[in-house]
Order: structure tokens, then sequence, then C-alpha cells
């Protein structure tokens, strides 16, 4: 697996920082009970970082044009509404507006160099393992599953979401700045994009509905943690890679000091 | 921890060598890793290109039987992609209720007389009947639509178009939307001014009483609610025009 090239020397892990040890040099550091460690040194954090600040903005940012392009996009293309509502040339603009400006977040977010943590939960996103298959295969099993961060489903509906962005703003590209003797590609421009508008309302639907239903991960896309405890019942995996990587830099530290005390 | 099946115990952790690779954590090194993500996204855009380049084929084998299960499902049908419905677009807040009774339809500018018609008046002179598909810029479409009224011509003869008269310039009764059409399209001998459209009088949606059908163009030009034609020494592009849309709207034409 470490044929992942150009991996950044400390990825994926955020809150490792917080947890390091202020002070080294107590060699028996696991032996100690919980109880009797000064609070600057907590074993355990009781929150993760789930999403940093750029992974909210941009989830927020996401969000709110796809409220606004669905609202639009709706008024537009359901006849009932079109006409209730009408002013046609305002709402296009506004959508073709919103549409485009959906490129923004992401693309700012991926771009600048505050990249590190949005990037390797795209790459999460992308790396399916055998319990992200499992979650689909057995989904009376799900609660076994090793998972990582996000699950199968989670997983599906981000390149869902992803893929059918990538296709509105291609089809709608299409049917706004294609020159008009290109009739043939606006005509099945238009109806992939009518039918993509009905594959994300319902995928935005689900997304939406599942996150209501699920209140940890919900305020964790506010506050960006998430509690321990949840980590250990649906992350367990996740939460290992934190701990983990978190462990193995004490030891390492504690590795360093115990051979400069020798040395000394 | 202990419940997790893929051995990468806590033990093999603690291992100095794990700490050098953190990348080796982050995944259990048993574990085989598909790019399901990216594929999905790939697949995804692959398809929807593959939609843009022969969705107008598909739409037209397809579009019949889609308009079946449009009408199957009633109120919900016209949520069906691809079915060979019209679409109402208005400009304005609402369209227009417009009563048969009332209607009047002026032309007037660089004509010899100016005219007012009523409904009864269009219905009197000559008529015309066609079979033409319905073709929006946005890209629906509507085939085999029955139309039915009088040649723009024929009103423009009746009103005498003076000599310098080069366009005209249409106005809806929704008050914002206009368009235009130079002399030489405006009389095209299929191009209409319709009171009938799919076996019935023009609805109120559809721009009824009375509106314009030119049907080698694109919708944008058939203006709806046609209220008033004015002839002009000039073209001046109409309500989409200035949104960009070709002046001159024939369908696959080179705008």
């Amino acid at each position: 697996m470490s044929a992942r090239g150009g991996t950044p020397p400390r990825p994926l892990t955020g809150p490792e920082e917080r947890l390091a040890p202020r002070k080294s040099g107590t060699a028996n550091d696991g032996a100690v009970p919980p109880r009797a460690r000064s609070p600057r040194q907590p074993r355990r954090l009781k929150e993760l970082d789930r999403f940093d600040g750029v992974e909210r903005a941009v989830h927020w940012s996401t969000a709110l044009l796809m409220i606004v392009l669905l609202f639009t996009g709706t008024v537009l293309y359901v006849p009932t509404l079109a006409l209730m509502i009408g002013h046609r040339a305002i709402m296009e603009n506004i959508h073709v507006i919103a549409g485009l400006a959906l490129l923004v977040p992401l693309l700012a977010g991926v771009l600048g160099p505050w990249r590190q943590r949005l990037l390797a939960d795209l790459r999460r996103f992308d790396r399916w393992g055998a319990a992200d298959f499992d979650w689909f295969r057995r989904p009376a099993r799900r609660h076994n599953l090793s998972r990582g961060k996000f699950n199968g489903g989670q997983k599906a509906e981000a390149a869902f979401l992803g893929g059918g962005m990538v296709v509105m703003l291609a089809t709608g590209s299409v049917m706004r700045f294609a020159p008009s003797r290109f009739i043939t590609l606006a005509t099945g421009a238009t109806l992939v994009h009518d039918i993509g508008y009905i594959a994300l309302f319902v995928a935005v639907a689900v997304h939406v509905f599942f996150a209501l239903g699920r209140p940890e991960q919900l305020k964790s896309m506010f506050s960006g943690k998430v509690p321990r405890a949840w980590a250990m019942r649906h992350a367990p995996v996740w939460l290992e890679e934190i701990e983990g990587s978190k462990r193995a830099e004490a030891s390492k530290k504690e590795g360093r000091d115990q051979a400069s005390s020798s040395s000394g | 921890m202990s419940e997790k099946s893929t051995g990468d115990g806590e033990t093999e952790l603690h291992g100095p060598d794990l700490g050098a690779h953190p990348a080796a954590a982050a995944e259990p090194p048993v574990e085989r890793v598909t790019h399901v993500g990216r594929r999905t996204v790939l697949g995804i855009a692959g398809l929807g290109a593959v939609g843009i380049a022969f969705g107008s084929e598909l739409q037209s084998a397809a579009g019949g039987a889609l308009t079946h299960v449009s009408n199957a499902l009633g109120g919900l049908g016209a949520l069906v992609p691809g079915a060979d419905e019209f679409r109402i677009y208005t400009v304005t807040g609402s369209i227009p209720t417009i009563s048969p009774e009332r209607y009047r339809l002026q032309v007037s500018g660089l004509v010899d007389r100016d005219l007012t018609l009523s409904l009864a008046d269009l219905r009197s002179m000559p008529r015309t009947r066609l079979v033409h598909t319905f073709q929006c810029v946005t890209g629906w479409r509507v085939p085999q639509v029955h139309w039915e009224g009088v040649r723009l011509s024929v009103v423009l003869d009746r009103a005498g178009v003076r000599s310098g008269a080069t366009a005209l310039r249409m106005f809806s009764g929704d008050g914002v939307y206009t368009e235009s059409l130079t002399l030489a399209q405006a009389r095209l001998s299929n191009v209409i001014v319709a009171d009938k459209m799919i076996g019935n009088d023009v609805t109120a949606e559809h721009g009824g009483p009375v509106r314009l059908y030119v049907p080698p163009m694109y919708g944008y030009k058939s203006i709806k609610w046609l209220d008033r034609i004015q002839l002009l020494d000039r073209v001046i592009p109409g309500y989409w025009e200035n949104y960009g849309y070709a002046v001159n709207g024939w369908i696959g034409g080179s705008a």
C-alpha cells in the first residue's frame, strides 16, 4: 500500500497534533491509569476531528448552490411551476450562474494550500475495500463491518453526486453556450440534463434524509467533530488510523528519547 | 478493536516501520483496494457524453413511448424526460388571459392602412393548415403538431406593406416579449398567424387566442399571445435575441 506515490508524510489524520504528549520522557506512558493522568496529557480525546474548516466551507457553499440549482431547475422544468412563477429569463440566469459557481468551492478547496484533508477524504471516497462492497452485499451485517471513515453507501453517494455534477455542468453548458446549429447536441444534452435533474434530486434527498437520521454525523458537518464513541461503533478502522498512527508516533518519540538518554 | 477481521492488530501498528510509513497505517496492508469512486464518476460522465451525442436519436426513437408513459402518469407525467411534450415557457410572472371576444391583432408602421383584426376577421380570411415539428432551441421538440390559421403574408397584404419596410417587430400580449422577422421571412408560405393548434383553439398557455408559428425556425420565433405587428425599415432583435439567441433562428441554422 505504500506504493501510493506522493502521499504526504503525515496524511489523513488531523487530531494527532493535539494528541501528542506535551511532555515526553515518561517511559511507561501506556501503563499509567487514565485517572492518574495530568489533564494536559489526555490518553484519548472525547471527540475526533472529522472535517476541517475547508471541508465544511466547501460542503456548505456547494450545498447552498445545489439548493439554488434545484429550486430554479424545478421552476424551469415542472410546467405547473413554470407557469406559476414564470420569469424564465431571470430563472435561467440564476440557474446558469449558480451552476458555473458550483465549480468554485470544490476547485478552491482542492487547489489551495489548505487542501490536505479534503484531498484525503476524496481519496477515501475513491478507494473501496471489502467492507464497502459488503456494506451493499450484506445489509444485515453492516454493524460488523470494519468500516473506515466513510461506509460504502456514503462512498457511493459521493461518487454519484460527483459524477452527476460533472454531467450536469457539461450538459448545461451545451444547452446554454452551444451555437444553435448544434441543435442535435442540445437535444441530447437536454434529455440527459432532465434525467440528471431527477437523479440528482433523488440523490440529494437521500443525502439529506440520511443526514437527518444521523445526528452525530450531521453535527460533525457543523462543528467538524464527532464523538469518539461514534467512531468506535461506526468507523473503527478510521479510529485505529488516527490512534494507531498516534501511538506509532509516540513510540517513535519514546525511542528517540531513550536513545538520547542512553547516550548522555 | 479485537473484533476487527483484517488482522492488523495493535501490536503490528506499534512497529517502528509503520511509523515511518503512515500511509500503510491508513489502509490495512492485506486489503485490496479498488478505485470504485473515480470509476463511477468517469462512468457517469461517459454516459452523459454518450447521451449528448446520441440522445437526440434516442429521443426520436423512444419519444412516442415516453409520451405514453408521461400521459399514463397524469399530473406527474410532465416530469418524464424525453417525452414529446410541450414545455410552457413564459418570461413574465404569469400567462396573459385574453378573451377571444375581445382579442384584436393590430398591424401598423410602414403600411398603407393600419389594421385591427378580431378573431372573427382572422377566421374569415383564407385558412392554411399544416403539420410540423415544433422545435425548441433548448432541445425539446414535439413532432407532428397540427396548426391552423392565416398566412402572415395574407395579413401583410391586407395592410399593404409600403416600400422601405424590411422587417417586422411583433409584440406579445404579455407586455414584455417581442420578436422579429425580416419581411422575406415573414412572407414564407408556411409562416402563419395561428388560432388553432393540436386540433383546438390555441390555449392560453400555448399563446392563445392567437400566436405566430414559424416552422423553419426555433420556437422562440413563434411569438405567443400575438398582440401587435409593426413594420419597420430595420430588424430590431427580439426578447431572447437580446440574451444571445440568433436573430435568424433557423433550425440547425448557421448562427
